[in-house]
């Protein structure tokens, strides 16, 4: 399916800032954790795209939440909300995402884990993902209490589900 | 006619009042010409010299005297004339109206009861026909009663077989209902279960475990 042109625009004005300012990889790791924290919080969504609030408000809350984020990615998030594009942010964000991926060649999959995973895990995980697929991957972690433990990955339309959460739920299922 | 009739009664009526008299008149004037006779018989015994108790000769009791018998002769031809002539004619003609009369109210009387018969005739056997017809009535209202009772029995046993299996059905789908929401809501609390159980002892060791255990896998299939 054919991406929104303004989603396709503002991705790639996102990708050449952070390109230019040499802090793609961290910017699009954290710009992904911006896009599943949105998502996940229907709060800091409807407060980010309440027209009502004053902007500056709202770019305070950007500022408090994402505090500890890389400057450019605070930057990169707060253009987006000031630009009242705070409901595309997360599609705009993948796009993003998959273009740097595209531009390294490799396909990205979306992992979620109940616990932080060590970079040797990511790696080996990269690397397990690589060998399903036949494609390099490019992981991108999202923590998510909610699969109680395992993992959950999901590369393109590849759907990997080792949760304890499917499990259960397989269970109430066969039951 | 009528008039003929009281001439003849008449007739028969002075007939029988004259007859007597006649006779009785001829026998008082032979009465007296016969004790004439008598005494002069007497004498003749007498001269001829009887005795006097010859003279007393009693007259027969049976055998009445001759001129009795002309009398009653012509009174009887005078009489029997006047009847031939007069009376008989009458009474015959009486007789035969009488008679017919008689006989066209014999056959009215005939007649009337042939229609009365025919009447009864045909009373009874409208009778007949209509006790026939009622017992046919009845005969086919038993019939369809039956017929009816039969059916409504048959109805009314296939209705409660039919409900009979309905209420089964409704037993069996609420048994099956109950026992699926049973088995719904045990495997609910037992997945809760054991979700708690899970969440209590998948302490941070066990997790990298099943991460682990993931990239394996993973790595394992092409």
């Amino acid at each position: 399916m054919a991406a929104d042109p303004r989603i396709e625009s503002y991705a790639a004005a996102l990708f050449e800032v952070a390109t230019g300012e040499g802090s793609l990889e961290t910017v699009e790791d954290e710009l992904f954790k911006v896009a599943r924290t949105i998502e996940g919080s229907d709060d800091l969504r409807s407060t980010l795209t309440d027209e009502n609030i004053p902007l500056e408000r709202r770019l305070g809350v950007v500022a408090d939440v994402f505090r500890t984020a890389h400057p450019t990615t605070m930057a990169l998030v707060s253009f987006v909300v000031a630009a009242n594009r705070t409901r595309d942010l997360p599609a705009i964000i993948d796009r993003l995402v998959e273009r740097a991926a595209a531009e390294r060649s490799e396909v990205v999959a979306e992992v979620r884990v109940a616990i932080e995973l060590t970079d040797d895990q990511r790696r080996r995980l990269a690397d397990a993902l690589s060998t399903r697929t036949g494609r390099r991957v490019s992981v991108k972690v999202v923590r998510d209490p909610s699969v109680l433990g395992g993992v959950l990955a999901q590369v393109e339309d590849l759907v990997i589900d080792g949760t304890v959460r499917s499990r259960l739920n397989q269970l109430r299922e066969t039951l | 006619m009528r008039t003929r009739r009281v001439l003849a009664g008449l007739l028969l009526a002075l007939s029988a009042a004259l007859v007597p008299a006649t006779v009785a008149w001829a026998q008082a004037e032979g009465e007296d010409h016969d004790i004439s006779h008598a005494a002069e018989e007497c004498i003749h015994v007498l001269e001829d010299g009887g005795e006097p108790e010859d003279c007393h000769e009693s007259p027969s009791p049976i055998l009445p005297e001759l001129h009795e018998i002309v009398w009653g002769i012509i009174s009887f031809t005078v009489v029997f004339f006047l009847l031939s002539k007069f009376a008989y004619p009458a009474i015959k003609k009486s007789m035969e109206d009488r008679t017919n009369r008689i006989r066209e109210n014999l056959d009215d009387a005939e007649r009337t009861r042939s229609e009365a018969q025919q009447i009864l005739d045909d009373y009874q056997r409208q009778l007949a026909e209509a006790r026939n017809e009622a017992n046919r009535v009845i005969e086919e209202a038993r019939q369809t009663a039956e017929q009816l009772r039969r059916d409504l029995i048959q109805r009314a046993e296939g209705e409660a077989a039919e409900l009979r299996q309905r209420v089964q059905e409704e037993i069996r789908l609420a048994q099956e209902r109950a026992t699926a929401d049973l088995r719904s809501r045990v495997a609910e609390l037992a997945v809760d279960l054991a979700e708690r159980v899970v969440e209590r002892n998948l302490d941070r060791d066990t997790n990298l475990a099943l991460v682990e255990s993931f990239i394996e896998q993973v790595g394992a299939q092409r």
